[in-house]
């Protein structure tokens, strides 16, 4: 479980891009955090790994502070940033030598990763392209087991199959003593992947809720004319009409629009923090 | 488990560190080398044995120690190289020692040990090129010998500087992500010229004629063609000295370990 309490930071006393956030993320979830560019994802994952120390308030995850970044916690949570990093070495290699600090580690289940990401395995990895060295980075992180998986941007560079390769994956792995967190700017790319959605702009929480209980309380379809007498959350012209996203009073089945979803809360939060209040 | 040192964690990250850059780390030792040797060389054909010696050694050992110390937290170039290296299940203080042991000790076995070999075969086969049966092969025997490693002024000057300039290197590389030898060898010139400023200013003020004052050994006066030197009082003289030779690199160096454990990306 990850803790926040009172959480603030910024990278100025003066200009702080949280305040006081406090949330519970509960293990067993895929969680989609999204936002806009500049929003303050990476740097909620990064304070979450405990690469960046926040100003106020803490941060627990599993019962670990992770400002302390002690090697037990460390083996426990894995991070994979938007751009890649990988020495000049072989993917054996690698595996040889990064490998052994995380206990859990299956180099089976590494290779097979590997496989059904496409990614080659002769020649050294500073010589694969983003994408390959991106593919590599994923299946090294699902193959250390750790308890808390951060992706910031996962599917940046990934080709289409890569995304859906990327998605089953994910699929596989999950477990109810793991959280995986994955931030993105990409709506589509986490569809039918995530369990639960953090919505954050300009530092703020906006959403924080279940794909089940945003399917219960909002309605997602394409009508003539926006409806009257309901609370619309997000409207938007289409070429076969308009689509919204409105209250579902009538207890309707739609299917999920996240990026409908992001542009309403994003745009209407008053009625989103109505709708879904935090804590 | 421990989380401030284990032993077997270490030897993993020491492996780690060396073989994931090799052509990077065990290259710039090489070049390192090289540099030494090529000035050894240089100086010999153009000047002589001892001048030889003693530049190629305060320049090898000095520069490459530095630039050494510079490369050995060199993951923060960019944003998943840093946070891979803070993210990697080792502690602060295995990630300090790692660094300590390549920048500190193995330069300094490895370059001294090459030194000697180096001196040591430039030294022989000048010996044996000599003429045995010249009048003058005793004097020009004894003209060349190999470079005392040990209980020299110079090398022991040569250490101090040495242990300053790669601390601070090391601390500069912590806080400047990128280009790091750059900005701290800028920031050193600087600091150094305000201190020897400020040291002039105080010198001028209290005696006349001072020529140089660069803290804490040479303060000049120069009267005419004759200069004298202000020294300290014993005292004085004997606490500058514990201060730049073992409280000023020690700080230095332990202020890596504090910012390392401090260090965001």
């Amino acid at each position: 479980m990850i803790q926040f309490n009172n959480l603030s930071f910024g990278y100025s006393r003066k200009r702080l891009l949280y305040k006081n956030l406090t949330l519970s993320i509960e293990n067993g979830s895929i969680y989609g955090l999204l936002g806009k560019n500049g929003a303050g994802k990476s740097t909620l994952l990064k304070n979450m790994v405990g690469t960046l120390f926040p100003l106020e308030g803490t941060i627990s995850i599993n019962g670990k502070e992770p400002k302390s970044r002690k090697p037990s916690f460390l083996q426990t949570i894995y991070y994979i940033a938007e751009d890649v990093f990988v020495p000049p070495v072989t993917i054996k290699q690698y595996e040889r030598l990064f490998a052994p600090f995380y206990p859990l580690f299956n180099k089976e289940s590494f290779y097979k990763y590997l496989l059904e990401l496409e990614v080659s395995i002769d020649g050294k990895l500073n010589k694969l392209s983003f994408g390959q060295q991106k593919k590599f980075v994923i299946a090294f992180a699902l193959a250390c087991n750790t308890e808390v998986l951060l992706m910031d941007e996962p599917t940046n560079g990934l080709d289409i199959p890569s995304k859906a390769q990327f998605r089953k994956l994910i699929a596989s792995v999950m477990n109810e003593d793991r959280i995986i967190f994955m931030s993105t700017h990409q709506i589509r790319d986490l569809e039918n992947m995530i369990d639960k959605v953090m919505i954050v702009d300009d530092g703020n929480l906006l959403l924080h809720s279940s794909i089940t209980t945003i399917a219960e309380k909002l309605c997602f379809k394409t009508v003539t004319s926006p409806p009257i007498g309901v609370k619309v959350l997000y409207t938007e012209k289409m070429l076969r009409g308009t689509s919204v996203v409105i209250e579902n009073i009538n207890g309707e089945d739609s299917a999920l629009n996240l990026e409908h979803l992001f542009n309403g809360v994003t745009e209407n939060p008053a009625m989103a923090k109505q709708l879904f209040p935090l804590n | 488990m421990n989380d401030t040192f284990n032993l077997t964690r270490f030897s993993l990250l020491l492996k780690k560190t060396v073989l994931e850059r090799p052509v990077q780390l065990i290259g710039l030792m090489g070049l390192i080398l090289c540099f030494t040797l090529i000035l050894y060389s240089l100086v010999l054909y153009s000047i002589d044995y001892g001048s030889a010696q003693n530049i190629s050694f305060i320049w090898g050992f000095i520069g490459g120690g530095t630039v050494l110390a510079s490369f050995v937290f060199g993951y923060f170039n960019t944003n998943a190289g840093g946070s891979a290296y803070l993210t990697l299940p080792a502690s602060a203080l295995e990630k300090w020692l790692c660094s300590v042991l390549i920048a500190g000790i193995f330069f300094l076995v490895i370059f001294l040990s090459f030194y000697r070999v180096m001196d040591y075969i430039f030294v022989t086969a000048y010996h044996k090129g000599l003429d045995h049966t010249s009048p003058l092969y005793q004097r020009l025997y004894d003209h060349v010998y190999l470079y005392p490693l040990y209980q020299n002024n110079v090398v022991n000057k040569v250490y101090i500087i040495w242990a300053n300039c790669a601390g601070v290197m090391l601390i500069g590389s912590l806080y400047f992500n990128r280009v790091a030898i750059v900005k701290v060898s800028l920031l050193v010139c600087v600091v150094l010229g305000c201190i020897y400023f400020l040291n002039l200013a105080v010198a001028s003020a209290l005696f006349s004629n001072i020529d140089v004052a660069f803290p804490f050994y040479t303060v000049l006066i120069k009267v005419r063609s004759e200069v004298g030197v202000i020294q300290l009082p014993q005292r004085a003289y004997q606490m500058s000295d514990i201060f730049i030779n073992y409280i000023l690199p020690a700080t230095l160096w332990i202020t890596a370990y504090i910012r390392l454990r401090e260090k965001e990306i």
